[in-house]
């Protein structure tokens, strides 16, 4: 059984629902770096819209992108992977609440649980397939995307639809602050990659996949295998890699896509893994120009299959600026604070 | 009573999020549900909120919303006779 992402959008810091990125990307500017906002009107009337915050507006508008519309209620599953679910509408509903539990607007109540954005999607896809969202902090995407393969597997699904989304509001951002999690100081792209200091810069994002089990005329990539490691020995991690290639018949990785985002002691580990796991692999990096996020690694995974798409990594997402041509095989890493690992092997078409 | 019913126009756009319109969009008198604006049975729980949060209004029984969200024009009537702040 083999898995295809067939089509793939996502919305966030650069230039939303296009490739553009690849060739032009926007530089990052500040320490919290917002959506860059589609025209939602192509997506939603705007008396869908008017009730939803900024995450449920990116999700039903990278959902709608992806998925063509003939395959929307077709599709088996829709499984989204979500940090802070739609915390904008969270934080209103509880400011609310201190200012008095009576008289409390029911819409943001009614959208502010993490699966309302998996939810919106299947009813406006008209959808009753399977559907469910995970809230793993650092693993949301990496979990959804998992369950999604397991489903393939069993034959379960023929398409499926995986999101990974995270918005970032100013309170949320303010609290993560105080415990150092972000630079102290406005960053640019070459902090990042240098990577001397501790703390990161957040980013937003709204990524969606669609899966399916038959190519069609042009996917994006296959998709070998997803695994998920909990605090993996080095052994453990290398048997991982091992085991996907050999049932894949990949025998060597040309590129490994890795979230560096410019924290000292996370970049570090990634330079671990690579010396582990792919030494000789060109080393692709995506978080420097989309930031940093509990569900960002749905764009490391749409990264790599861009990449393999368009038979091109371009030298400004390569660790060395160096470009390389016609990659085959792509392994995709993330590690969340050295405890949760995923890893992810993609192949050309 | 026109200062109230400008009033309550942009308390509407904003509670409803009415992203594009505005208070001069609002026929005073057009029905708010089914036709005129179009609301439904959520927005008629913002108003709800809407008169109790602004005006001190608590409706006891909800089926009086029928007819007092008829349109701005009658909201407005019913909110300067029943108002509490």
């Amino acid at each position: 059984m083999s898995v295809y992402i067939d089509k793939a959008a996502q919305i966030s810091i650069q230039q939303p629902l296009s490739n553009e990125w690849f060739t032009n990307p926007l530089s990052p500017a500040g320490r919290l770096c917002k959506f860059v906002r589609p025209d939602f009107k192509q997506y939603l009337s705007p008396a869908v819209s008017r009730r939803m915050g900024t995450a449920l507006k990116c999700t039903l508008s990278s959902a709608l992108a992806c998925v063509p519309e003939e395959k929307r209620s077709l599709l088996d599953g829709i499984l989204t992977g979500t940090g802070l679910g739609s915390i904008e509408n969270t934080e209103n509903f509880l400011l609310a609440m201190l200012e008095g539990e009576d008289g409390l607007s029911p819409s943001n109540f009614m959208q502010s649980t993490h699966n309302t954005l998996g939810s919106q999607v299947a009813i406006a896809f008209n959808c009753h397939g399977y559907n469910i969202t995970y809230a793993h902090r650092g693993t949301s995407f990496d979990s959804a995307l998992m369950n999604a393969v397991i489903k393939f597997r069993l034959n379960e699904f023929k398409s499926a639809l995986v999101n990974g989304v995270d918005e970032m509001t100013e309170k949320y951002f303010q609290l993560f602050d105080q415990i150092g999690y972000w630079k102290d100081r406005d960053v640019t792209i070459e902090d990042v990659r240098k990577a001397t200091s501790p703390g990161t810069f957040a980013g937003e994002n709204s990524v969606s996949l669609l899966l399916t089990d038959q190519p069609s005329d042009q996917p994006l990539c296959e998709l070998c295998d997803t695994q998920l490691l909990y605090r993996p020995s080095d052994q453990r991690l290398k048997a991982c890699v091992e085991k996907m290639s050999l049932e894949h018949n990949v025998s060597r990785i040309d590129a490994v896509v890795i979230g560096n985002n410019g924290d000292k002691e996370n970049d570090e580990e990634y330079r671990r893994l690579v010396q582990l796991l792919a030494p000789d692999a060109t080393q692709i990096i995506y978080k420097h120009l989309f930031g940093e996020s509990f569900t960002m690694s749905g764009i490391g995974v749409y990264v790599g299959a861009t990449c393999l798409k368009e038979k091109s990594v371009p030298s400004h997402i390569t660790i060395d600026n160096k470009a390389l041509e016609n990659p085959q095989t792509i392994l995709v890493l993330n590690h969340f604070k050295q405890l949760d690992y995923s890893i992810t092997l993609l192949k050309s078409c | 009573m026109d200062a109230l019913v400008q009033e309550l126009k942009e308390k509407v756009i904003q509670a409803l999020n009415l992203e594009d319109m505005t208070p001069d969009d609002i026929d005073a008198n057009a029905p708010l549900f089914g036709e005129g604006l179009g609301l439904d049975s959520i927005d008629a729980l913002e108003l709800i909120v809407l008169m109790e949060r602004n005006y001190g209004i608590k409706l006891k029984n909800a089926n009086e919303g029928k007819d007092i969200f008829k349109s701005i024009q009658v909201m407005a009537d019913y909110i300067s006779k029943n108002r509490t702040k």
